[in-house]
């Protein structure tokens, strides 16, 4: 950092490292940040110089853990300064301390365009790292061109381009739109014929990001790759500066190499064979040698190379030949080529026709299980695990369990687990799956779950051959000292079963057999007492003719846990006791188990089910990923929810279990109405909607489930019903003191009930011990008649009825007369009529509160009236669809966007979501078999019927992403249409953005290429 | 992608970090000291590969270099080479050797955004280098004018 002529900036940071504990560094820390506080405060006496030195010292309180909140508007401001080290703070702190939805950053986008555009190519690159570093959406789509012409500029030093190929980079990540596929491929080829290695390798990582998404364009490029991997490969032209430890920049090689796994095949046979010839020569030419760097570089081409080659299935020579490498490997010393050695013979696994040659290294990968780096030992028992099949599975999990005794406490888990599920899924015979089973639970009893011994006693019960083993095997490790709890459970079960078949052998006969497990009882928890009980009734029953005295001691412990306190255990000791007093016919009725349905292993499904997860770790599935954890950044908009600006309604619907959570401003005051009291804020005449005929009500008593009160105990739990969080907090600003004074939970999920609701038309919206809210609505055109069946579940009346409705400023609502008291076990209807007069995605809330004795209950509710309640289904045919799509021509009227974390779902399932929110899937417009198009009509009074089309496309290899536009004849309609079907594929709340009306205009016509693709 | 950059003291005290996903302040400082807490307990003879999953979520991959007092870290996603990285840490590493000085603008010409900007440590310490001109050269500029000032103010 800049830290010379900044004197005081140097003092405070040796004041900080001379903090004898971190109580005396926060205080120093909110001195300065005091002192930087007031300084900022009046500002015009701040010179360049001063504020530069402040905003330095609010990075390092930032780095150092503390959450700087202000000054960043003078951050900001920085940006703007007409000098380099001003300029430069600004930039750096900027791109710390705010994120891609900061609203400042908006300030900022002029000053950085001007920046990027301008000549002086410290301030591009300044500007480009900003962007780069946080470049949101905004960004994009204002900055993307300009960075492209820096990219294939012949003027700017490659210094600035490499910049702006990773700048490009980030906004095609946040914005895969600013890229268009047309115009780039061929200047992205272009670009690899590039000579600096720097630019190169920046270009590279660009078409690694295209290339995943769409590798169709830009198959051009792909000789482009081979050449540059040639021309490293034979060290051509390749400056010194970029060699490292004597190989042609390593990451260049790797980046190329990874470009080209994206490509399915390589068809081009002249190409092909020159990839193979550099292949060769990277697997023939790389020796482990003294120097560790040079080692670690040589080698990541070198696993790039053999991920490379899995890819392309080569010939077998060369697989087999990249196996032997790495058995080579895995037998060295350096540990970390040990360790990917492992890793990539894991992934050959995949790789058909070569688990034989793998299987010589056995022994090896055996030895690896002993490796000091628990790193290792993970990839080891990893490798063995899926190289395991029946003809080694014998070795492979003797040595797991003679591996478990030593094991570190942080694997015997998932060892005993795997070894459980090679016993199970290899056994050569069931003996020894039975051994296994036991020698897991005496050596680490602790990880094994209930499923594993569940499966022993059923493989059992099932195989009477091997019954008199297992039981004889059950009663050795009785013998034992000291054995796990599991052991006892097991033994138990089995000896109780089965003892009687080795009643011959010294030690088992039922008198010897029910002193050592009886012995085992004093140590062990109830639900084995439980066990031990009906093993001793087993006992007994087998003990024919009865033994007195065995029988007398057997009677003493029934009579004994009679008094239990737990009741299973109460209970099987009265019954056995009862049973065991009736002689020969105890025979009968504790007969031996009967067999097992055959089932399959929980186990095994388990693991199966690991399996899927762990195959599929592709780059796309993780950009997902990352797609979602920069979605989290809604907390840090919520704080805009209670603004009062428009900007803000759409942001608002949002937040996840917001019902309080409305914006009390935007609200009209006439619209909220106490109890229904009827004002005529509507000019529109009402249609005639028919009252609900009685019988509809007979399905919504049905669930009114009327009980007695609850316990008095339940009501002084202090928890605010199911709006914790963020609504309460908001909810107390607009009803101070009953939502604190709430008493009563919630029956059910309330966001579940909603939801649920937003897809049907009747059905139960709240429910608390005394109260039950249903619903039952009718919707017609913009027009809505909801009727709220209040109902009480008590003996006594509710007082203080109140049910008042917030509707937001695009509903008309009017509730009926809501009367104060609801007698007990009745039930009142409230009809509630919505009128709608334009496109929004907000929703109504429904303030509702009673009394009970003493304790005033208020909730908040969201009421299910929302856009698609408004929608009704309308099939179009071809005929009308294409000339309706193409004269809806682009933003705003139709909008396209690429939607990213999407929940994967089978496309019938989609067809079936669309269905449900009434767009209508109109099957066969579209030829290709993963795309939808749905129909709609949505009605609002100021649309009236509006035909909204929408059409998505899905990618079979990515069911996490889909391109979706949607056209209709309004602009908000559009918008808020595709915000709502959004929120219907995206399971987590996308974050609040302000609705912009026209994103990135397409430089291609949407509706030209829909009409090219049809 | 890179997903952040750390390099702290076997005290586990952080000299630098640097989170290219975005992280509010208690996260990164949660995530700072659980890789501390799996590093401390690594010898010094083991590999440089952890297994972050647990700490970063699933796919991840954290690789680590020794030096003396420090760690320095690396975490990334299934889309970088794992040696190639630990390449990277070291080209890191000379380049701070040769100049320790701006850590900040140093790793900046390194990592752009998450990805690998530039391998060569001595393209990175030429851009530094005039980056570090540029700014003496107007904070002279600054000094100057401030000097003026001050004069014409007496």
């Amino acid at each position: 950092m800049a830290l010379s002529g900044m004197r005081g900036l140097s003092v405070f940071i040796s004041d900080i490292r001379n903090c004898p504990n971190k109580e005396q560094e926060r205080l120093r820390v909110d001195k300065e940040l005091g002192n930087i506080r007031t300084r900022f405060k009046n500002e015009k006496g701040l010179s360049p110089y001063e504020k530069k030195k402040y905003v330095w010292k609010m990075l390092y309180i930032y780095m150092l853990g503390y959450d700087v909140d202000f000054g960043h508007m003078e951050a900001v401001s920085l940006i703007s300064a007409p000098k380099y080290p001003e300029k430069q703070v600004g930039y750096i702190v900027t791109s710390c301390l705010l994120n891609e939805n900061h609203d400042f950053l908006r300030l900022a986008i002029n000053t950085v365009r001007n920046d990027i555009i301008g000549r002086n190519e410290t301030f591009q690159c300044l500007a480009l790292t900003m962007v780069g570093n946080i470049g949101g959406r905004e960004f994009a789509e204002s900055l993307a061109p300009d960075v492209q012409k820096l990219i294939i500029s012949s003027s700017c030093r490659p210094l600035v381009r490499k910049k702006a190929a990773l700048c490009l980079l980030r906004l095609y990540r946040k914005n895969p739109d600013v890229v268009n596929v047309d115009g780039w491929a061929d200047r992205m080829a272009q670009l690899l014929d590039e000579r600096d290695l720097g630019v190169l390798t920046s270009s590279m990582s660009l078409l690694v990001a295209l290339v995943s998404n769409n590798h169709e364009a830009y198959w051009s490029c792909l000789p482009k790759c081979v050449k540059i991997l040639e021309r490293l490969a034979r060290n051509q032209d390749v400056p010194q500066e970029y060699t490292y430890y004597g190989i042609p920049s390593p990451w260049l090689q790797v980046k190329t190499m990874r470009a080209l796994q994206y490509f399915p095949t390589v068809e081009d046979p002249n190409t092909r064979r020159s990839l193979f010839e550099v292949l060769q020569r990277i697997l023939m030419g790389t020796d482990v040698v003294k120097n560790v760097n040079k080692n670690n570089a040589s080698h990541a081409v070198l696993f790039e190379a053999l991920a490379l080659v899995m890819h392309l299935d080569a010939e077998k020579e060369m697989m087999s030949q990249c196996i032997a490498l790495l058995g080579k490997f895995i037998a060295v010393r350096e540990p970390n080529i040990r360790y990917l050695g492992l890793e990539n013979m894991t992934r050959m696994l995949m790789v058909t026709d070569v688990h034989d040659i793998i299987k010589r290294h056995q022994a090896q990968i055996i030895t690896s299980l002993k490796d000091p780096d628990i790193s290792i030992r993970r990839r080891a028992l990893d490798l063995l695990y899926g190289m395991c099949d029946v003809s080694n599975a014998k070795d492979i999990v003797e040595e797991l369990l003679q591996y478990l005794s030593t094991a570190d406490f942080a694997m015997r888990e998932e060892l005993s687990l795997k070894a459980a599920i090679l016993a199970e899924k290899f056994a050569p015979d069931l003996s020894w799956y039975v051994d296994v089973i036991l020698q897991l639970i005496d050596k680490a009893g602790d990880f094994v779950s209930d499923d594993i011994w569940f499966r022993v006693v059923q493989f059992v019960t099932n195989n009477e051959d091997l019954q008199p083993y297992a039981a004889a095997k059950a009663r050795e490790y009785l013998d034992k000292p000291a054995i796990h709890e599991t052991m006892v459970k097991v033994s138990a079960y089995l000896l109780g079963e089965y003892s009687h078949l080795l009643a011959r052998r010294p030690g088992c006969s039922p008198k010897e057999i029910f002193s050592i497990i009886h012995e085992k009882l004093p140590t062990v928890s109830m639900s084995t007492v439980a066990i031990l009980l009906s093993t001793y009734a087993k006992i007994l029953m087998h003990t024919q003719p009865a033994d007195p005295e065995l029988q007398n001691q057997i009677w003493t412990i029934f009579n004994k846990y009679e008094s239990c306190i737990e009741v299973e255990i109460q209970q099987r000791a009265v019954e056995y006791f009862a049973l065991s007093r009736k002689g020969v016919a105890l025979m009968d009725i504790l007969a031996e188990m009967p067999k097992f349905p055959e089932r399959q292993s929980s186990l095994i499904k388990k693991a199966e089910d690991v399996e899927v997860d762990t195959a599929e770790q592709s780059a796309i599935k993780l950009r997902a990923q990352q797609q979602q954890t920069s979605t989290a950044l809604v907390v840090a908009d919520q704080s805009s929810a209670n603004g009062t600006s428009p900007v803000n309604q759409l942001g608002l619907v949002k937040v996840p279990s917001m019902s309080s959570s409305v914006d009390h401003n935007s609200t009209d005051p006439g619209m909220a109405q106490p109890n229904g009291t009827l004002t005529k804020v509507d000019p529109q005449p009402q249609p005639p909607s028919p009252s609900p005929s009685p019988d509809l009500l007979g399905d919504l008593l049905g669930p009114l489930a009327i009980e007695g009160p609850p316990v008095a105990g339940e009501s002084e739990q202090n928890v605010v019903s199911g709006l914790e969080g963020v609504a309460a907090v908001d909810a107390a600003a607009i009803v101070p003191v009953t939502v604190q004074t709430n008493a009563v939970e919630p029956i059910g999920n309330i966001a579940e009930r909603f939801h649920a609701l937003c897809l049907k038309d009747s059905g139960v919206l709240y429910e608390d011990p005394y109260v039950q809210i249903g619903i039952k609505a009718e919707w017609r055109g913009h027009h809505g008649r909801l009727v709220l069946f209040l109902g009480n579940k008590n003996t006594s009346p509710l007082f203080s009825v109140q049910a008042l409705i917030l509707p937001p400023s695009h509903l008309k609502m009017e509730l009926s007369l809501v009367p104060e008291t609801i007698p007990p076990r009745a039930q009142v209807q409230c009809p509630l009529e919505v009128m709608n007069l334009r496109p929004s995605r907000d929703v109504a809330v429904l303030d509702f509160s009673y009394k009970f004795n003493t304790n005033m209950v208020n909730v908040k509710l969201r009421l299910p009236a929302v856009l698609n309640k408004f929608l009704q289904p309308i099939t179009v045919s071809a005929e009308e669809f294409f000339p309706q799509w193409r004269s809806l021509s682009g933003p705003p009227l139709k909008l396209q966007e690429v939607v990213r974390g999407v929940r994967p779902m089978p496309l019938l399932e989609m067809a079936n979501l669309f269905n449900s929110c009434h767009l209508i899937v109109c099957p066969g417009l579209d030829p290709n078999p993963n795309n939808l198009v749905a129909s709609t009509t949505f009605y609002s009074e100021s649309t009236r019927a509006m035909l909204c089309l929408t059409r998505i496309e899905t990618d079979p290899a990515d069911r996490t992403q889909l391109r979706m536009t949607v056209a209709s004849g309004d602009p908000t309609l559009t918008f808020e249409l595709k915000e709502f079907i959004k929120e219907q594929l995206v399971s987590i709340p996308t974050a609040p953005r302000p609705p912009a009306p026209a994103p990135a205009a397409p430089s291609n016509d949407p509706g030209a290429m829909l009409a090219g693709l049809l | 992608m890179i997903k952040s950059v750390m390099v702290m003291n076997t005290q586990g005290k952080p000299r630098l970090a640097k989170f290219y996903d975005f992280q509010p302040v208690e996260k990164q400082q949660e995530l700072i000291r659980s890789v501390f807490g799996v590093l401390c307990g690594r010898a010094d003879n083991v590999s440089n590969f952890v297994e972050a999953d647990s700490i970063f979520g699933p796919g991840t991959r954290l690789v680590y270099k020794h030096f003396a007092t420090l760690y320095f870290v690396f975490i990334f996603d299934s889309s970088e080479n794992e040696l190639a990285m630990l390449d990277l840490i070291q080209v890191f590493v000379e380049t701070l050797d040769k100049c320790f000085k701006n850590l900040h603008t140093i790793l900046d010409e390194i990592i752009f955004g998450g990805q690998v900007l530039e391998t060569s440590s001595i393209e990175v310490i030429k851009a530094v280098e005039e980056i570090s001109k540029l700014e003496s050269a107007s904070n002279a500029i600054a000094l100057v004018s401030k000097s003026v000032s001050g004069w014409r103010s007496r």
